[in-house]
């Protein structure tokens, strides 16, 4: 999965024309407010207890999964021939969907409280230029990347505690 | 007042004087206009006197007139004005202006009297239309909007064209500034015509600079052009500046955002912001900057190339963020190619087309396609995101009833522009008719079938042709065309006949309309076997009379399959006669032939074939055959696999001709084939697979006649010759001295496999061993060549040639395929016979003349002869050689001499081996010859007794004297064959012939001398080959022929001695002691010379 991640980025840098296409493109100053970063601070990430540890991926997957919808509508209308880019964005959703599965049934089996499912986009999105859909797709598909491996990092660490 | 307006009056009358006086109009103006000048400038320049009156209008009902007040005079002046119009009127007021309606046109007094203050001194003026300007109201902006999008600026105003008459031409100029320095970007003007009402206008001005970038202020002005008013005009002031800025709403902050444009053209981009821009980029190129105000700047794009499907990127980036665009840059639609339109079922047509040059432009700025019928203005819409290549697009139109002719418009658009193309069909006449399915045969009878399909489609009101290919093995496909009335989506049914009965067809269909646009796709194939129908014609007979004459053996070919209509089952063969007929019984199908016992008598044999449906006609065919006395063989000679045969036309023969033939070579009744020709024909081809060349075949020409045939001709021929595979074998029957005949044999007919046209004689002289005659055609020069074209000729003599000489014969016999291969034979020629017989007389008669006096002298001299070389036998004790040897040879020399059981060891033992001994093997003893004559004359008494008794040899190299002590180097012979040894010849009597040596040798020693074994071997040939009996192996020659063991030698010298030596080697067969009985004499005499002489004087 970490390494569908880092594919998913490529090729969706790929049809996105230059500068995103360009060797080495990295703009780490764009955010997505309806998107929470996958960066923290160690401090802060080894602070957290379990709980708040796992409901923060569970949350940051969820508004991936609907975020990578969005992404996946608005490159149908951007690369609507390019069927590897499209199939990869909707692989990568069911992908989501699966570990958000998974974290539940994780969560369930430590007796933690589930975050209730919500609507992160909002109406925000309609209306966006296609400047502004490149660039969301773009940090959707980074930030679905940081995300993996902070939930990797996050069960190693729930593994180590719980071993078997 | 009255003086007054007299006063001002007269000058007007005075131009109006001048104005007759003056015809041309324009000096007319000028005069009134520089009186009226000169007229101010003198008041003006008298105190208290008015100055510059001048009028205007700003909408043709008032005019506006204001002068300048006299020098001195106060505000609050009064002052009176009089107007010398319809009314005369004056008015009194305290302004330097008055505002008066419209005068009529017209030369008008005005007089303005200032009344406190001032002594009175009225200012008269002329006041005329011409003199008033018109000067419209700045037109006032309605609304100023923009779009910010595309950002273009929508203008709208009012004309307020109420105020003017109707048609009066307005012309409107309208400016665009741009903050921050307010400069020109757009100055534009336009005409308009006003009606009479005010009307709102519109303006749109689109901006090469997003307008979100910086505040676009806008002011219109006017002129109006009014064809009435004669009075100069003049553009009205600019209406007030209305501007256009762009409050931020969103983050988006450069522009413009989602451009479609054409490629190629030029385009700027801006960015607002409130930090640095530090870098603009287009794609991967970066532009320079061009600052707006503030931080805002803008890079501008001159022939933009084609986007990618994404759009192509344009990036400015600040200190701490990013701000972006993307455009869209490609084409307008091409025009739609290939525009057709057909249909396959008349109830849905479908349109295709080729989109043309690709757009570059994919989704929602993809090109879509509407296709539009103009007749029942219907239309259907083709959209589709992305971009089809190398693929025809398609669209479907649901077709209504009754309407055959549409008129389609296809339009492409996309946010560049749209591009249409029509068409106009007759539906009907575009069918392209689905594939037939559901194909099925049904059998009528033998040559006819059904063969019925579905078709789908609505067909109802046209006409279908339909194509049937029938495939029959073998052979052509074969089309045929059937018109058939349409029907509504169902089966059509046809019958096709002209078929063949039992025969394997494949059929498959097409459709089409009867006004043809497109086939359909071939339907599946069906295969079919029609019905059986009885055999059409009889099988083709012939007979032949067997061997013995007393049988008729018919045959028959199989009918071919077109003929036989069916499985042929058996035949049917009868007989008759006059009297009766006889019927076989069923002959079953493999079998072409029978046999029918029969007397001579004239009878028809009939033949019939059988299929399950039922029999063929009866082929009939006469058992006699007419005889022909002068019948000749003749020849034929055929061409690659065929042969023509022709003959002369003979009216006797009715029926038809039949040639049969035969492989020559084969025993009779022998049939190969025949061919059946009709009567009037006097040629055919005879052509088969089974001929092959150089194969000697029989044809037989028979003439049919009243039912019976006659042999007409007997034919010879070959398909192709081939030259002959053998030689002639031949002999030589006589030789001479000058002459020899040759004879020949037949070469057998298989082997000649051609017609003999010859035989090629070479002769040459030459030996056997002499290089074969080569290249015998090439004409050397000493080879004769006869040819012999005679093939009856079986002898040739070839004369003059030369006595006692070997000649090469060489006879090839040829045929028209080639000469065949060469015999060869060498035959010398007899020698002349009068030297012959001297050659041979001289020898004889100088052998016989040797004879006679050799027998002579033998006779006289036999006395001494015998003393000589045969004396008595000496005493045995002088036997030296049983002196040593005591215990071998004690006794009696006869009992010592049979005895030969102390004798046996037959070996030889090595004492002591040296060097220049040759290797001593057991059943190879080697006694170097030069030893002998040193032994001998050492000891030459032992040699006495070596006839009675294996001696003991020993050979001393080093002390010939020494006996029994063992010397250093002693090679021991314990010879036990001495008695056989051959007798040596005295030394005297070797010139002896050797022709009598080998009449009388019977035994040769073994020895063999590997030094002489290649002379040995051809001597042994030649001179004893008739040796009988055993066969020594040794060279005889290399012998001195002496017999050492003789009892009469003793006395004999020393080179007899010798031979008595180790010499006589033998093998182990020798240890088979010879009879008891065996005399010494007896022993030697089978072989020896010295017997010869020793029993001569016995006989």
């Amino acid at each position: 999965m970490q390494k569908n991640t880092s594919t998913l980025l490529q090729t969706y840098l790929q049809y996105q024309g230059s500068p995103f296409s360009d060797p080495g493109f990295s703009a780490p100053e764009l955010q997505l407010s309806s998107l929470p970063p996958a960066a923290v601070s160690f401090k802060i990430w080894h602070a957290m207890d379990d709980a708040e540890r796992l409901n923060r991926v569970q949350e940051a997957f969820l508004a991936l999964t609907q975020h990578l919808q969005l992404v996946g509508d608005d490159q149908s209308d951007l690369n609507p021939g390019s069927p590897i880019l499209l199939t990869q964005l909707g692989a990568a959703r069911l992908r989501a969907q699966g570990l958000m599965g998974n974290m539940a049934a994780i969560m369930t089996a430590l007796g933690l409280p589930i975050p209730p499912e919500e609507d992160t986009l909002g109406l925000v999105p309609f209306g966006a230029s296609t400047f502004e859909r490149k660039c969301r797709g773009y940090i959707v598909t980074r930030e679905y990347g940081h995300w993996t491996d902070r939930a990797v990092r996050d069960l190693a660490l729930l593994k180590a505690k719980y071993p078997a | 007042m009255m003086d007054v307006c007299l006063w001002w009056r007269q000058p007007s009358r005075m131009v109006d004087n001048r104005r007759t006086k003056m015809s041309p109009n324009f000096r007319w103006l000028l005069s009134v206009l520089t009186l009226l000048h000169l007229i101010m400038q003198i008041n003006s320049q008298k105190r208290g006197v008015l100055r510059d009156l001048k009028c205007t209008t700003n909408n043709l009902q008032v005019w506006d007139c204001a002068w300048k007040a006299p020098l001195g005079a106060s505000h609050g002046t009064v002052n009176e004005v009089c107007i010398e119009d319809r009314f005369h009127s004056c008015h009194r007021l305290e302004k330097t202006n008055i505002k008066i309606p419209a005068l009529s046109p017209g030369d008008h007094e005005v007089t303005i009297n200032y009344l406190h203050g001032f002594e009175s001194s009225p200012s008269k003026f002329i006041l005329n239309e011409k003199n008033v300007s018109l000067i419209p109201d700045p037109p006032e902006i309605l609304n100023l909007s923009a779009d910010f999008p595309t950002s273009t600026l929508h203008l709208k105003w009012n004309d307020k064209g109420s105020a003017f008459p109707p048609h009066s031409d307005a012309v409107w100029e309208i400016k665009v500034l741009r903050k921050p320095s307010m400069e020109l970007v757009k100055l534009m003007s336009f005409n308009t015509t006003l009606s009479g009402k005010d009307i709102v206008h519109h303006w749109n001005w689109t901006s090469d600079l997003p307008l979100e970038c910086a505040t676009h202020y806008v002011g219109i002005r006017r002129y109006i052009d009014c064809h009435h008013f004669s009075g100069r005009k003049e553009w009205s002031d600019w209406s007030l500046l209305k501007n256009i800025s762009w409050t931020p709403n969103s983050e988006t902050k450069a522009f413009p955002q989602d451009k479609v444009i054409l490629v190629g053209s030029n385009i700027t981009f801006c960015c607002v912001s409130q930090t640095k821009v530090l870098s603009g980029q287009i794609g991967k190129t970066f532009c320079p900057l061009i600052h707006l105000h503030g931080e805002s700047v803008a890079i501008h794009i001159q022939n933009i190339s084609v986007s990618e499907n994404s759009g192509t990127n344009v990036v400015f980036t600040t200190e701490d963020n990013v701000y972006g665009t993307v455009v869209f840059a490609g084409y307008p639609p091409d025009v739609p190619q290939k525009l057709n339109c057909e249909t396959h079922d008349l109830k849905e047509i479908i349109c295709s087309w080729n989109p043309g040059k690709p757009t570059g432009l994919v989704g929602p700025r993809n090109t879509n396609y509407t296709l539009f019928e103009s007749f029942s203005g219907k239309y259907v819409i083709f959209e589709r995101f992305e971009t089809l290549t190398n693929e025809s697009y398609q669209l479907l139109f649901q077709m209504l009833p009754n309407q055959e002719i549409h008129n389609f418009t296809l339009t492409g658009r996309n946010p560049l522009g749209q591009a249409e193309s029509t068409i106009l069909v007759n539906i009907t006449e575009r069918v392209s008719p689905r594939t037939p399915t559901s194909l099925k045969v049904k059998d009528i009878n033998s040559t006819v079938v059904t063969l019925s399909w579905h078709l789908p489609g609505n067909f109802a009101k046209i006409n279908l042709l339909c194509q049937i290919e029938i495939y029959k093995d073998n052979s052509k496909q074969e089309l045929r065309n059937v018109a058939i009335k349409g029907v509504e989506d169902s089966s059509y049914i046809v019958a096709v006949d002209k078929l063949n009965p039992y025969t394997i067809y494949t059929f498959r269909i097409r459709c089409s309309t009867e006004t043809f646009w497109k086939w359909s796709k071939w339907s599946n194939e069906k295969q079919h076997l029609t019905v059986e129908a009885i055999p059409s014609k009889a099988p083709d007979t012939w007979r032949e009379w067997s061997s013995d004459g007393k049988n008729l053996i018919i045959f028959w070919k199989p009918l071919p399959i077109s003929e036989a209509n069916g499985k042929i089952l058996s035949y049917n063969v009868s007989c008759s006669s006059h009297e009766e007929t006889q019927s076989l019984s069923e002959i079953l199908d493999p079998q072409h032939k029978a046999e029918i016992q029969l007397d001579k008598n004239d009878y028809i044999i009939s033949v019939v074939a059988k299929n399950s449906v039922g029999s063929s006609p009866p082929s009939k065919i006469a058992s006699m055959e007419i005889p022909n006395d002068d019948l000749k063989v003749e020849q034929a000679v055929g061409t690659g696999k065929r042969i023509l045969l022709t003959w002369h036309h003979d009216p006797n023969m009715t029926c038809d001709y039949v040639i049969k033939w035969c492989n020559s070579s084969r025993s009779e009744p022998c049939l190969m084939d025949w061919k059946k020709v009709p009567s009037n024909s006097t040629e055919t081809v005879i052509e088969s697979d089974q001929f092959q060349p150089g194969v000697r075949y029989n044809f037989f020409l028979y003439g049919c006649r009243n039912q019976g045939y006659q042999l007409l001709r007997s034919i010879i021929g070959y398909i192709e010759e081939l030259a002959p595979i053998v030689a002639p074998n031949f002999t030589v029957e006589d030789t001479s001295a000058d002459s020899i005949l040759v004879k020949w044999e037949d070469i057998p007919v298989e082997e000649l496999r051609g017609f003999l046209r010859g035989y090629l004689f070479y002769f040459q002289k030459g030996e056997r061993d002499m290089p074969k005659m080569r290249s015998l055609e090439s004409g050397h020069s000493d080879i004769k060549i006869k040819n012999i074209t005679d093939i009856s000729q079986k002898t040739l003599r070839i004369a003059d040639l030369q006595g006692k000489t070997s000649y090469h014969l060489v006879l090839r016999a040829y045929t028209d395929g080639g000469l065949g291969p060469e015999k060869s034979m060498f035959v010398v020629t007899k020698e002349n016979s009068v030297g012959l017989i001297i050659a041979i007389l001289i020898p004889v008669a100088v052998a016989v003349m040797v004879g006679v006096v050799t027998s002579v002298l033998c006779y006289r001299k036999r006395e001494w002869i015998k003393e000589t070389f045969y004396p008595d036998i000496p005493n045995p004790e002088n036997c030296k050689a049983l002196q040593f040897q005591k215990s071998i040879c004690e006794g009696s020399n006869a009992l010592k001499t049979l005895e030969m059981n102390p004798c046996t060891p037959n070996n030889v033992e090595v004492l002591e081996s040296r060097s220049i001994v040759p290797k001593i093997e057991d059943t190879e003893i080697i006694s170097p010859v030069a030893e002998c004559p040193e032994e001998s004359e050492a000891d030459p008494e032992n040699h006495v007794v070596v006839s009675y008794c294996p001696p003991i040899i020993e050979e001393e190299l080093a002390n010939p004297a020494a006996d029994e002590a063992g010397g250093t180097s002693q090679v021991v012979y314990i010879d036990i064959q001495s008695m056989y040894q051959p007798q040596a010849k005295p030394e005297e009597e070797a010139d002896i012939e050797p022709v009598v040596v080998a009449a009388v040798a019977g035994y040769k020693p073994q020895m063999r001398l590997p030094i002489n074994s290649a002379v040995e071997e051809t001597a042994a040939e030649d001179d004893t080959d008739k040796t009988a009996g055993y066969r020594p192996q040794v060279n005889v020659n290399t012998w001195n022929l002496v017999s050492p063991d003789s009892p009469r030698s003793t006395d004999s010298n020393s080179e007899v001695v010798s031979f008595g030596s180790p010499c006589s080697i033998n093998s182990r067969q020798f240890l088979i002691p010879p009879k008891d009985e065996d005399s010494p004499k007896s022993s030697g005499g089978g072989w020896s010379f010295t017997n010869f002489f020793q029993n001569k004087p016995n006989d």
